[in-house]
């Protein structure tokens, strides 16, 4: 028998059809050649998949690593197949009861394999899983364990892409089924366009029925634009990064008198690095949300291996910089819509005379919109403008309505609705439409929830977020006229793309969405803190039922609502509070000394 | 046979202070075993001490990995504690002798024993607490006249009356690293000096020991100097050195880092004086037989916390409500001098041409001032301090203390 027939055999024997599809497949895919140690090593396209000196050693070594961090009760799912010496030295780290799974992008490789070197019974206690990404993950999420993920780089580089799906798709298949109570603390930045969006995102974690400690700084916006009015440039940036600095403290010292789950904050959260460290430190989970464009606003290069977790809505390049600046994690999400904010709303007559209009914009004075923006005047249709920083602009003076002031939510919501094409040009410093236009704004999610008819500037990933028949791009400013044009003299189509869009966001796109996301993301990844809270297992009927060997616990967590969140300061405060007379039983006296051991490791300042 | 265990799980200092009351509990019940529960870090010392029958030794960073875990796995958890507790101690104490007051040693001691003694006696979650632990905790935070040392309110938490006579550790039969093996055999005196301080608030200068170090070599041709401290302190005790000529250099021995708690004991047993701060390593020099000569300033109070024993010196700064208080003694200028010399951690604030003298004549002609200096002595009421010039021990206020809280303890055994 051959030796790809004699391991076919052990594999054969819990996954046939595998077997079947192994012995098919024509392998081909990696290149092996014997390693210094006389051991089969392979490479892919010249480039070392394994060791050429001790390809076993070095699988070993790495299996140990993850091994340490691996936690009873935990599904070790591993990334990258290769001559799975890597695999094959996991599965002798982990105890025997512990569940091991492969994801198997391409059989070839298994294939190749299994014809290079001889492997044995272990091969039976590995789940392989193969086929469609969307089939993969839906299999681990049903193993219905925390999963714990390990990458074997070298091997797990082939198919880069596949594993990013499966991860999405683990993602999304979780955030479905995603419950429990987390305490999030968002904190916000000082001003600005993701002061909005901090609140809206506290806003969908309270709807998805986690605990929120907003940080807000934004009162402290009025000192911090005064420092701005400081003619002498080093004095005005040592005020404003001392201040930054203040806050930074003052946000340490609001999450010590209540200690959250995670951090989340915003782009241009006042958080320094120091501070994030401290958090490390202290075992606080911290995500940034950049809804920034990177490439503007650059001082996430100090912070990149602050934060935990990074959530960026820029991918490609945006994600190579957060990680070679020394990011551990980065996710692409993008913005959202809060329909509660912006939505249809019925207007009265003098509130479509004094909103409404033909073509309106909403925004900031930026370069390339006062470039474009004087073609859209003086046109066959009514044109109004609003927003602030538009000074100087004297060739839109005509069209700019109050004076150029800042324009709150509530009146936007107004002249999006009032409007029949609301133009959505996304800001760039140069004259024209941003060549290197990625991400998508909140305008276009906002517009969307609005069900009011936007014209926006194309995007590169617009499509991932909303089909052609959804929303009307352009690509090129001298159309703009011609397209608005052609645009207003259709208002059944207009209508109609709207409300797609509008049911695309209240399906895909709104904040909810994307904290599901956002979280099922880091419990994927912190199986055993944040995931196993939004499995439920921090609730007291599952600790309950857990303890039913220990009478004493059991009683003690059977006294709080089954689907109350318990963690150990409120046992111990119910133990507390029963009075100082009380002769306290073995469990309650080991309680109350692990409550004391907690607070001391929690005392964050 | 009965068994006790005494709970002292606070610093190097406080479990030395924790002797008198091990050996008076121990003379008091010869049928009794004693054994000490303290950190794992400190584990070595109790074992040294006469009297002392076992050591269990409490690691804290295992109670905080467990605190860690504990949501993610109750069951678990608490059997990996039940384990623990029973490899720890199979069998509970008859009687737990608490001297913390922390939640922590009050929960230990009603997990390990029958019956508890000091703080947390009547309950764990009891706001009452026993006449002494008040005391102390009043002590604590008043800062008043207090003249009962904590070593001997350690004898009164426990129920028992000081012996009258200072501890002695017998030196451990221990090797040192080779090259510090000289030491204390040629001639000296020598002398330890004890770099650091548990509080940073209590530690002395780098550029106050150099200068201390200096004066005392260059008055003592014969003396060594030997540092000793943690691995924490071995920068400290570097730049002690950097700034040390080099002829008298080959007289300084660096044992800062170096050594566990047992070869402590043995380096401090070969020293005749032990100069220091009020710190854990002061403290234990006076325990094995060295003459101590401390440093008191910062929150540090001779009659609290001074070295136990007979014929130990302690140099304490007088705090700056005294200079208010008495206002004759100094001018305004004086006293703002004072201040911003001993903000500045200066020199001429030290009395170190003072102590080098003391040290090596055992008088002192002249007191600087902003200190004033005390010499220790025991009797039955436990240790005491009289100011450099007074011959009586001082035991008026001691003996109406213990006399109060004797009563008290009575009063409280009446009650239901």
């Amino acid at each position: 028998m051959s030796r790809l027939e004699a391991n076919l055999s052990h594999l054969a024997s819990c996954d046939p059809a595998l077997a079947a599809a192994i012995r098919r497949s024509g392998g081909g895919v990696l290149g092996i050649a014997e390693a210094r140690n006389g051991m089969p090593t392979a490479t892919e396209s010249g480039r070392a998949v394994h060791s050429a000196y001790d390809p076993w050693r070095e699988g070993t070594a790495w299996a140990e690593a993850q091994a340490a961090t691996w936690k009873p009760g935990e599904t070790a799912v591993v990334f990258g197949v290769g001559l799975l010496y890597h695999l094959e030295a996991l599965r002798r780290c982990l105890p025997k009861e512990a569940r091991v799974a492969v994801v198997v992008p391409d059989v070839c490789v298994l294939h190749d394999a299994f014809n290079a070197r001889p492997l044995d019974e272990w091969v039976r206690q590995v789940e392989w899983l193969w086929g469609d990404c969307e089939q993969m993950a839906a299999r681990l999420v049903r193993f219905g364990t925390p999963l714990r993920f390990f990458s074997y780089a070298p091997a797990a580089r082939l198919h880069a892409e596949a594993y990013a799906q499966v991860e999405l798709a683990i993602r999304t298949q979780l955030a479905r089924e995603t419950g429990g109570q987390l305490h999030v603390a968002v904190v916000g930045p000082i001003y600005g366009g993701s002061l909005p969006i901090a609140r809206y995102t506290a806003s969908a974690l309270e709807q998805l029925g986690h605990r929120v400690t907003m940080v807000d700084h934004s009162p402290h916006s009025t000192s911090y634009e005064a420092m701005a009015n400081l003619k002498d440039a080093r004095s005005r940036m040592t005020m404003q990064s001392r201040f930054a600095d203040l806050l930074s403290q003052l946000t340490l010292a609001r999450l010590a008198e209540d200690p959250p789950d995670l951090v989340l904050a915003l782009a241009q959260a006042p958080l320094t690095l120091p501070i994030l460290q401290h958090f490390r430190r202290k075992k606080f989970l911290t995500a940034m949300w950049f809804v920034e464009n990177h490439r503007h606003l650059t001082y996430w290069q100090q912070v990149a291996g602050g934060y935990d977790y990074w959530f960026i809505i820029q991918k490609g390049t945006c994600e190579e910089a957060l990680r070679r600046a020394g990011a551990p994690h980065v996710t692409y999400l993008p913005l959202a819509a809060d329909p509660s904010i912006h939505r249809p709303i019925e207007l009265s007559e003098s509130e479509h005379a004094e909103f409404g209009a033909d073509v309106s914009f909403v925004g900031a004075g930026y370069a390339n919109r006062r470039a474009i923006l004087p073609r859209l005047v003086d046109a066959e249709w009514t044109f109004k403008l609003w927003g602030n920083e538009w000074e100087g602009a004297t060739d839109l003076a005509g069209v700019l309505q109050r004076q150029g002031a800042r324009i709150d939510t509530e009146t936007c919501v107004k002249v999006f609705n009032a409007t029949r094409i609301n133009l959505n040009l996304h800001s760039f410093t140069g004259d024209g439409l941003d060549p290197q236009g990625d991400f998508v704004n909140p305008r276009t999610f906002e517009l969307a929830a609005c069900a009011a008819f936007q014209f926006v500037d194309q995007r590169s990933l617009l499509p991932e977020v909303f089909a052609s028949e959804e929303i009307a791009a352009f690509r090129h400013q001298d159309d703009l006229p011609a397209h608005i044009r052609a645009w207003l003299h259709e208002p059944e189509a207009r209508t109609a793309m709207a409300q797609a869009a509008r049911r695309r966001v209240l399906n895909e796109h709104t904040y909810v969405h994307r904290m599901r996301s956002l979280l099922a993301g880091i419990g994927v990844a912190q199986p055993d803190r944040v995931g196993a809270v939004l499995r439920g297992e921090r609730e007291a009927g599952y600790l309950s039922a857990r303890s039913a060997f220990n009478t004493e616990l059991g009683s003690l967590l059977s006294q709080f609502p089954a689907r109350q969140r318990v963690e150990l300061k409120d046992v111990a405060a119910r133990i507390r509070a029963r009075g100082p007379g009380q002769t306290l039983k073995r469990e309650e006296l080991l309680l109350l000394m692990l409550d004391e051991y907690r607070m001391e490791s929690r005392d964050l300042v | 046979m009965s068994r006790a265990l005494v709970i002292q799980l606070a610093r190097l200092g406080d479990l030395v202070q924790s002797l008198p009351a091990i050996m008076a509990l121990k003379a008091r019940g010869t049928r009794c075993t004693i054994d000490v529960l303290c950190a794992v870090p400190l584990a070595s010392l109790p074992a040294l001490f006469p009297g002392v029958s076992q050591v269990i030794a409490w690691d804290g960073s295992r109670w905080r990995a467990w605190a860690a875990r504990w949501a993610s796995a109750p069951e678990t958890t608490m059997s990996e504690i039940e384990t623990y507790l029973r490899d720890l101690v199979l069998l509970p104490y008859d009687r737990a002798y608490n001297l913390n007051q922390h939640p922590r040693a009050v929960l230990t001691a009603s997990l390990l024993a029958e019956r508890v003694i000091g703080p947390g006696e009547t309950s764990p979650l009891s706001q009452t607490h026993p006449p002494w632990a008040a005391y102390l905790r009043s002590v604590a935070v008043r800062r008043d006249e207090n003249r009962v040392h904590l070593a001997d309110a350690f004898c009164g938490l426990c129920g028992v009356s000081p012996l009258g006579t200072a501890p002695l550790i017998p030196p451990p039969a221990v090797d040192l690293p080779h090259d510090l093996a000289p030491i204390g055999r040629d001639e000296g005196p020598w002398v330890a000096v004890a770099v650091g301080a548990g509080e940073t608030a209590r530690c002395i200068s780098p550029a106050v020991w150099r200068e201390w170090i200096s004066c005392f070599l260059r008055e003592s041709p014969t003396g060594q100097v030997v540092l000793v401290g943690s691995g924490s302190e071995c920068e400290s005790a570097r730049t002690i050195q950097d700034g040390l000529s080099s002829i008298l250099l080959n007289r300084v021995w660096d044992a800062t880092g170096r050594t566990d708690l047992a070869q402590l004991v043995a380096i401090l047993s070969r020293c005749r004086w032990m100069v220091g701060a009020d710190t854990g390593p002061l403290h234990l020099a006076a325990a094995v037989g060295a003459r101590v000569m401390g440093f008191y300033f910062a929150r540090a109070r001779v009659h609290e916390t001074g070295p136990y024993g007979q014929g130990h010196w302690v140099w304490q700064a007088e705090p700056t409500r005294k200079f208010e208080v008495r206002g004759s003694r100094f001018s305004e200028e004086e006293k703002r001098a004072t201040c911003e010399r001993r903000t500045s951690n200066m020199e001429p604030w030290w009395p170190i041409a003072e102590s080098v003298e003391l040290l090596l004549t055992d008088s002192c002609a002249t007191i600087p001032k902003g200190w004033s200096l005390w010499r220790s002595g025991v009797d039955h009421w436990g240790a005491y301090f009289t100011e450099a010039g007074e011959l009586s021990a001082p035991g008026s206020q001691r003996e109406r203390v213990w006399r109060m809280l004797q009563s008290a303890e009575s009063l409280m055994e009446l009650m239901p």
